[in-house]
């Protein structure tokens, strides 16, 4: 509530101050708390590049980013621009609180080098009207320590859904408190997140491309959950992976009691600061019988309807897409989202991030206007499914699926 | 009685000069109560007119509302999962107002008497009361969690269970968990309600049936309990609207789990208006549930009212 009441403040603050310091243009902007490491330094660094513009930066606990900026559009104090969880752009187009920017967009040189799965997730009826900002891949991470205890090859990663399962029993079998393998059992984001790469990298989807048909129903699908099942079965996870709620996500894996887990590119960095001695790997999310593939996360950059600072915004976002900008989200945790300059924003950085990197460039989104109501919900269908079948019998699998299939597709067709 | 009669007399005169000063008093009066009125005014009147508003709208969290009329509510009458989360917190509600009742009670009477260090168990007991629930449900998760809690380790080096049992992955042991943090955390402030309608029984009372040979058993049937009718009346009240109310616990330990089973109905709007960013249909399960408080309200009015003023 502070905060909020701080924010509004600050949004008079900056409207009275405007005529009175004419010469510095100053726009608004909001990012939610994930974004609280790379995102100031980056204000910071753009507002003292030039003095054309100001950008007044306000970060929203992740929480309740969209709450609040449907109250602040609601009232007439929405921010000039949001960096927005990639996911909620379709949403947020669909109800129509966003400026087109397809024209400047293209008027890019390096326009096709930007990310393609943020690009898609910003596309809606043909129209730009979300450009990728920061990004964050899907990954598989293995403890070195433990595969050398249990007589593995350190530095090679599991490719196959079936060597991972025999890499994690080896490390289970080092007993007492270590685990070979852990995932948040109740957790809609981390699963869609670390889950449906492996579904992808073995050729099914969860939906059709443009979001509206529904396609849970697959062989893919089966043995996914089946080889999670069997995994759970075995005791290869620790009994808490059932109920938790993405709470332990990162966590588990840090006590480094826990041979491989799927994570994401920021684990890199958060490792790197909470457990600087755990040594570990970093490989793509296998496919069933080899390839591999990645949820595509981060932020898109959006331009909320009827904003007087569009010129701000392009200088802005113009000096995050420089070399400069992508050095530096590069070195605060989020990876390159132009393509052409990855490697030399990545310069002289862990060289575990180039992988990371290289798995999100080949990423995937999923595209829904309701992503919110089927994946992210607590107790939405996504979630129920995926608890109910990892965590039962083989018979749990088929009814799980189905229920989960009809409830989803009946979401997607009474949306709004 | 003796002390109402003389009284009425006195009373007579004024009744007759009432007529002449009833306009000026009456506005006094008015002025009086208004800063309540417009406190009552401003933050329960017009946010429910409003959530009466929002509920005949199709209402998005983004986006502009369209007026509807009363399909928010027939929808919500083939909302299955609605009347399941009724039905959720319908059962919790008994379960915890029978367990909390009972408690409170039992530690009421514990602590009633001027016993030696009565006050550190009445300060003691009443102690998990001014946690906040969100802070309590926190603690309570951690305690409950199965590979760094207490609980399951605790249970399993006692020998009670084979291995270590995730407490809050089936329904029944999760469920029965809740409602021991709640009685935990609730008990102490029942348990003062209750104690200050046992102070209020006059000594002379339980004296007089003590020497007509009443047993402690008859005098607490027939004296106590009949007693403290008006404060266990409120007492159940506050129990039964809190309970409906549940959110907090089930949200911050559960999350709705397992599969769904302990989702509460505030959860429900809570979930309709801020997940699924339908604030429109969200005003239209909260005008049900507010509804259906009232019922149950009055009915527990009706049941435990004085027989005096039914009269």
């Amino acid at each position: 509530m502070h905060k909020w009441i701080l924010g509004l403040s600050g949004l008079v603050a900056a409207a009275l101050a405007l005529p009175l310091s004419a010469s510095a243009d100053t726009f608004t902007l909001w990012t939610r708390s994930d974004s609280s490491t790379f995102m100031p330094k980056l204000v910071d660094a753009f507002n003292n590049s030039q003095k054309e513009h100001h950008a007044d930066l306000q970060i929203v606990p992740v929480n309740e980013l969209v709450q609040k900026y449907a109250v602040a559009a609601a009232g007439g104090t929405a921010p000039d621009a949001l960096s927005l969880d990639l996911i909620y752009t379709p949403a947020f187009a669909a109800a129509g609180q966003l400026e087109d920017l397809t024209d400047f967009a293209k008027s890019l040189p390096y326009f096709n080098a930007l990310s393609k799965a943020h690009m898609s997730v910003g596309t809606y009826n043909d129209r730009i009207y979300g450009v990728p900002f920061s990004a964050d891949g899907s990954v598989l991470i293995w403890n070195k320590k433990l595969f050398k205890q249990a007589g593995l090859d350190p530095d090679k990663g599991p490719t196959t859904w079936a060597e991972i399962r025999t890499d994690a029993e080896k490390v289970n079998a080092l007993g007492g408190d270590i685990k070979g393998f852990y995932f948040s059992g109740n957790c809609g984001g981390c699963n869609i997140f670390t889950f449906t790469p492996l579904i992808w990298a073995s050729g099914g989807d969860i939906f059709s491309a443009d979001g509206r048909k529904v396609t849970l129903d697959t062989p893919q699908m089966r043995d996914a959950i089946a080889f999670y099942q069997g995994m759970a079965k075995d005791k290869l996870i620790p009994a808490g992976a059932q109920t938790d709620t993405g709470a332990n996500f990162f966590s588990a894996f840090a006590t480094g009691k826990i041979g491989i887990t799927p994570s994401g590119s920021f684990a890199i960095g958060a490792l790197a600061s909470q457990s600087p001695d755990l040594e570990y790997g970093v490989t793509p999310l296998p496919g069933k019988d080899g390839g591999s593939s990645s949820f595509a996360g981060g932020d898109n950059f959006v331009v909320s309807k009827g904003t007087k600072k569009m010129e701000a915004v392009k200088a802005f976002l113009e000096f995050s897409y420089s070399l400069d900008g992508q050095k530096l989200l590069a070195r605060n945790g989020s990876l390159p989202i132009r393509s052409d300059i990855a490697k030399e924003a990545l310069d002289g950085l862990d060289s575990r991030y180039l992988i990371a990197a290289d798995a999100m460039a080949k990423g995937r989104t999923p595209y829904s206007t309701v992503f919110n109501d089927l994946i992210n919900s607590a107790n939405g269908p996504w979630i129920t499914m995926l608890n109910t079948a990892f965590f039962g019998g083989p018979d749990a699998i088929e009814p799980a699926i189905q229920a989960a299939q009809s409830t989803m597709q009946s979401i997607v067709d009474t949306a709004p | 009685m003796s002390v109402n009669t003389p009284a009425t007399p006195g009373g007579a005169p004024n009744a007759s000069l009432r007529p002449l000063r009833k306009p000026r008093r009456d506005w006094m009066g008015l002025l009086y109560v208004a800063p309540a009125l417009a406190l009552v005014l401003v933050f329960f009147l017009v946010p429910l007119g409003m959530t009466a508003w929002m509920s005949l709208h199709n209402w998005p969290l983004i986006g502009v509302p369209r007026w509807i009329g009363f399909a928010n509510y027939r929808a919500l009458w083939n909302d299955i999962n609605f009347w399941n989360a009724l039905a959720f917190t319908i059962r919790y509600t008994i379960a915890a107002t029978i367990g909390l009742m009972l408690v409170g009670f039992a530690l009421a009477l514990l602590v009633e008497k001027p016993r030696p260090f009565a006050g550190f168990y009445r300060t003691a007991f009443f102690l998990p009361v001014v946690i906040g629930f969100a802070s309590a449900s926190l603690l309570w998760s951690w305690l409950s969690n199965v590979d760094s809690g207490l609980f399951s380790p605790l249970a399993e080096a006692l020998g009670l269970t084979d291995g270590r049992l995730n407490l809050l992955a089936t329904f029944a042991p999760a469920f029965w968990s809740v409602t021991a943090m709640v009685i935990w955390k609730m008990a102490g402030f029942y348990m003062v309600i209750l104690m200050s309608g046992l102070h209020s029984i006059p000594a002379d009372f339980t004296e007089a049936a003590r020497i007509d040979g009443a047993s402690a058993l008859q005098r607490f049937r027939f004296i106590t309990l009949p007693l403290v009718r008006r404060p266990f009346a409120l007492a159940l009240i506050l129990c039964v609207s809190g309970s409906m109310l549940a959110f907090d616990q089930f949200y911050i330990i559960l999350a709705g789990g397992p599969q769904n089973k302990t989702i509460t109905a505030v959860y429900w709007i809570f979930s309709q208006s801020f997940v699924s960013f339908r604030l429109g249909y969200g005003a239209a399960l909260s005008m049900v549930l507010l509804a259906i408080l009232v019922v149950l309200s009055v009915i527990q009015l009706r049941l435990l009212g004085d027989k005096e003023t039914a009269r």
